[in-house]
């Protein structure tokens, strides 16, 4: 016998699996493509999680119609997601457009070697020797 | 007094229009901006002037719980006064190719934003408003268009995206026990709802989110290499004005919705670490951006100890610190802007700029808090209000900051003494002219806080009162919208 | 050693999240608000769906700080990767196939986002689900004629009218002596396509805007990726 598995149940295992997922891959990424993908499967699951704060198993859609409907779900937590998905996919794409120039700028999207370049270029700007212990920054056209 | 709105919506306005407008109109970009501000701080001014605070606007006309309504009290006044005031002295959008119409539109879009998170009076209006902020920093961080600006911006980001996170998950685990996200309504019913562990890890999830902008101790890492990789004028107004909204925000939460000792003691050993590890990093810092970086991790973490003391001592402590920091670090990073560079190279940069140099000297004089200057008259607000609450916790407190501030001398005096130094020539070009009038005007500021204290200190008193009264906060909601 | 101790952490946040959400009863929210919105909504702001009442209404100025959020986001990335020598894209011509589909395609995509963004007052969808439709209207013909540039200052003034409009119709309210955002139409009749006030007209705006900001930071991620 498969014991009975509510669907709320499921939903909530997977808004919670996929914050640790999110969570993992942020901090343990090399890439910063993945770094960016990772932080976009963490506002999933905190998306998912907050429309699942308003849901009741019993319940329609928030949407008046002719025929006689039962109770209706909170549409509050709709909203809010809805807004908050917007605003997640804005952040991802200035994200996506960051990777692009660092690429560009730096000629790899390495977690380390982005970070290090970065530590020198602020140094060489201060005129400070570098942290790399190289002379100048490596220029990347 | 429908009329608060328009310091939020007006500068969206502007921002939605003027990358067009400035095709065909090519100063747009550069007049409307300040304008605006002046516009904001008139109609600030006026609604103040016809209306006693603290009144309630149902945005919508929707009467409180169910829709959005925006809180002014004197406080949430106070905070959207600062950042008009401090956007138009810092306006950073002055660059003079193609790039400025959209640094324009993002500086309205962070005003707009800031001036929306002072004023808000429900959680999810309070995201959204931080979340416009973030990202319209991201873009003023990076707007130099250098590696380090694009790596520093991203890094920003992510942290900031991870916040964020942290903060809807707050949201969702509030929402799951009230039902509800006007604050108000939230501290009415968290006696009952929100007193309890889920109620504090609700408030660490908050904390942390917001934190990110407050430079609050774990979530603070990306603050050296933004203030070092953005020009001066974005990095004084990340440093002086954003972060104090995240402040208020915070603060909100913890005086209304969640006021116990747990979460109090919370804030006060973030801030604690946060005092500690900001001055040991300014110390050991080599050039001046991120030693006014890392200071500025540090003020921000005695201005959290300051708001962890229960009751009206902790906000004239936390208010005097967050006004004074305002001024005195946004002076600060506008001389950074060309003396920005190595420690060394600012030897004997007293003669380069005299009046420059004596800016500094002051600046930082009022930042250890030397009397008469305000920095000293805040600090001790500060060291009142840790000692007559005299717990242990409190006094460990007090002798990090004391200590803290020995070190802060240290470095600041190392600085200003080499500034002085005879004999030695430095190669650093004295600040635009823009910058020093901007700087000078932050140290008028600062002398005429020495000459008014007393009516400046019975204004914060006030001001205090009215921020630590939650129940007046929440009465507000009661009474119903106007 | 960093591996191990990420994985420890996101281990441990696994667990705290499991342990505090799982405490709750599920599926039985308190909804404080949320019963009292279902209970006015009809009568307040007349729209059948009850989520674009609280997306609109009830929430307004959310949807606007949402919408100023994409605004910003878009300007941005238009500032970062300006000045990138965007220039001519080098992506192959699509083929017979891919181009004639996309041209047939194209008027039946409007008509969808159109018709999602007009109904979004009545049924599931709105502004935001439409104006989505609406750009990938406008990126599908750049994806099979990689050669053909896309127009910025028309893309620029959509938006930003756009936008203006939202807002106005929202300041409107204000020379009414009402709070900013307060629907000032007539409400009509309830699910009815002229109905809900000033709620149509603000998710129009809004399709429009979503649809200019997504097709101008679809168009400037490409151009830059083109010229590489």
């Amino acid at each position: 016998m498969i014991p009975e598995l509510h669907v709320g149940w499921v939903l909530f295992a997977g808004a919670i699996g996929l914050i640790a997922i999110g969570v993992g891959g942020l901090l343990m990424s090399r890439d910063l493509f993945r770094v960016v993908l990772a932080l976009a499967i963490t506002e999933a699951g905190a998306n998912l999680l907050l429309v699942l704060s308003g849901y009741r198993f019993d319940a329609i859609a928030p949407i008046v119609t002719n025929e006689v409907g039962g109770v209706m779900v909170d549409p509050v937590p709709q909203a809010m997601v809805l807004t908050a998905i917007v605003i997640g996919v804005g952040v991802q794409a200035l994200a996506l457009g960051l990777v692009l120039r660092i690429y560009r700028a730096y000629g790899s999207i390495d977690v380390a070697e982005v970070r290090r370049r970065m530590d020198d270029d602020i140094a060489a700007e201060a005129g400070l020797p570098l942290p790399s212990g190289r002379e100048k920054p490596a220029v990347h056209s | 007094m429908n009329a608060i709105v328009l310091p939020v919506v007006l500068p969206l306005l502007a921002a939605f229009l003027l990358p067009s407008l400035a095709r065909i109109w090519s100063s747009a970009a550069r007049v409307l901006g300040p304008v605006l501000m002046l516009v904001s701080l008139c109609v600030l001014w006026t609604t103040w002037g016809e209306h006693p605070t603290p009144f309630v606007v149902a945005l919508g006309g929707f009467q409180p719980p169910m829709g959005i309504a925006f809180h002014v009290d004197s406080v949430a006044m106070l905070f959207a006064f600062l950042v008009a005031g401090g956007a138009l002295l810092m306006w950073p959008a002055w660059t003079d190719d193609d790039t400025m119409p959209r640094l324009a539109a993002l500086t309205l879009l962070l005003v707009a934003a800031a001036t929306g998170l002072a004023l808000s009076g429900d959680l999810f209006n309070v995201y959204v408003f931080y979340e416009l902020l973030s990202v319209a920093s991201f873009g003023l961080v990076s707007a130099r268009r250098t590696g380090a600006a694009f790596a520093a911006g991203f890094r920003y980001l992510v942290i900031s995206g991870f916040g964020s996170v942290l903060a809807l998950l707050g949201i969702a685990l509030i929402y799951l026990r009230t039902g509800t996200l006007n604050i108000a309504h939230l501290g009415q019913l968290a006696p009952e709802s929100l007193a309890d562990p889920f109620g504090l890890a609700a408030f660490a999830l908050l904390l942390l989110g917001f934190g990110v902008k407050a430079e609050l101790f774990p979530v603070n890492t990306w603050v050296p290499e933004v203030y070092a990789g953005s020009s001066a004028r974005v990095a004084g107004l990340l440093a002086g004005v954003v972060s104090k909204l995240a402040v208020l925000v915070v603060v909100r939460m913890l005086v209304v919705v969640f006021p116990h000792d747990e979460t109090r003691m919370l804030l006060l050993i973030l801030g604690v670490v946060g005092v500690l590890s900001g001055e040991l990093a300014a110390w050991s810092a080599k050039d001046m951006r991120r030693m006014l970086a890392f200071s500025s991790i540090g003020q921000l973490g005695m201005i959290f100890i300051a708001f962890s003391i229960p009751g009206e001592a902790g906000w004239v402590a936390g208010l005097a610190l967050v006004l004074h920091h305002l001024v005195v670090k946004s002076g600060l990073f506008l001389i950074a802007d060309r003396w920005g560079g190595a420690l060394q190279s600012l030897t004997g940069a007293a003669r380069v700029s005299p009046f420059t140099a004596g800016l500094f000297v002051l600046f930082a004089l009022s930042l250890i808090g030397v009397p008469p200057l305000p920095g000293f008259w805040a600090k001790l607000q500060l060291v009142i209000g840790l000692v007559e609450n005299g717990n242990g916790v409190y006094l460990g407190a007090l002798l990090v900051f004391l200590a803290a501030t020995v070190i802060e001398a240290n470095y600041l005096f190392r600085l200003a003494v080499a500034m002085y130094a005879e004999g030695a020539s430095s190669t650093v070009t004295a600040p635009s002219g823009g910058n020093r009038i901007g700087a000078a005007i932050f140290a008028a500021v600062l002398v005429a806080a020495v000459f008014l204290l007393n009516p400046l200190s019975e204004a914060i008193d006030d001001l205090a009162v009215v921020g630590n009264d939650a129940t007046g906060y929440m009465d507000s909601l009661a009474g119903g919208a106007r | 050693m960093r591996k191990a101790a990420a994985l420890l952490f996101t281990l441990g946040l696994l667990f705290l999240l499991s342990v505090m959400f799982l405490r709750f009863e599920l599926g039985q929210a308190p909804m404080r608000i949320g019963k009292d919105i279902l209970a006015a909504a009809p009568e307040q702001v007349g729209a059948a769906n009850i989520v674009t009442s609280v997306v609109l209404g009830y929430r307004g100025l959310d949807t606007l700080g949402e919408i100023a959020i994409l605004f910003t986001a878009a300007t941005a990335t238009g500032l970062i990767l300006s000045g990138l020598g965007g220039g001519q894209r080098r992506d192959p011509e699509g083929g017979f196939i891919l181009r004639h589909g996309a041209d047939l395609v194209f008027p039946f995509l409007m008509l969808v986002g159109m018709y999602i963004v007009v109904h979004g007052h009545l049924t599931p969808g709105g502004g935001f689900q439409g104006g989505v439709v609406l750009a990938a209207a406008f990126f599908l013909p750049l994806l099979a004629r990689p050669s053909r540039a896309v127009s910025h200052s028309a893309l620029g003034w959509i938006e930003g009218l756009a936008g203006a409009s939202f807002i106005v119709i929202g300041l409107w309210a204000l020379t009414l002596d009402q709070a900013f955002m307060t629907p000032w139409l007539h409400q009509g009749v309830l699910g009815e396509l002229f109905s809900a006030g000033t709620l149509p007209l603000l998710y129009l705006a809004l399709g429009l805007k979503v649809g200019a900001e997504l097709a101008s930071l679809l168009a400037h991620l490409a151009e830059v990726e083109a010229s590489e």
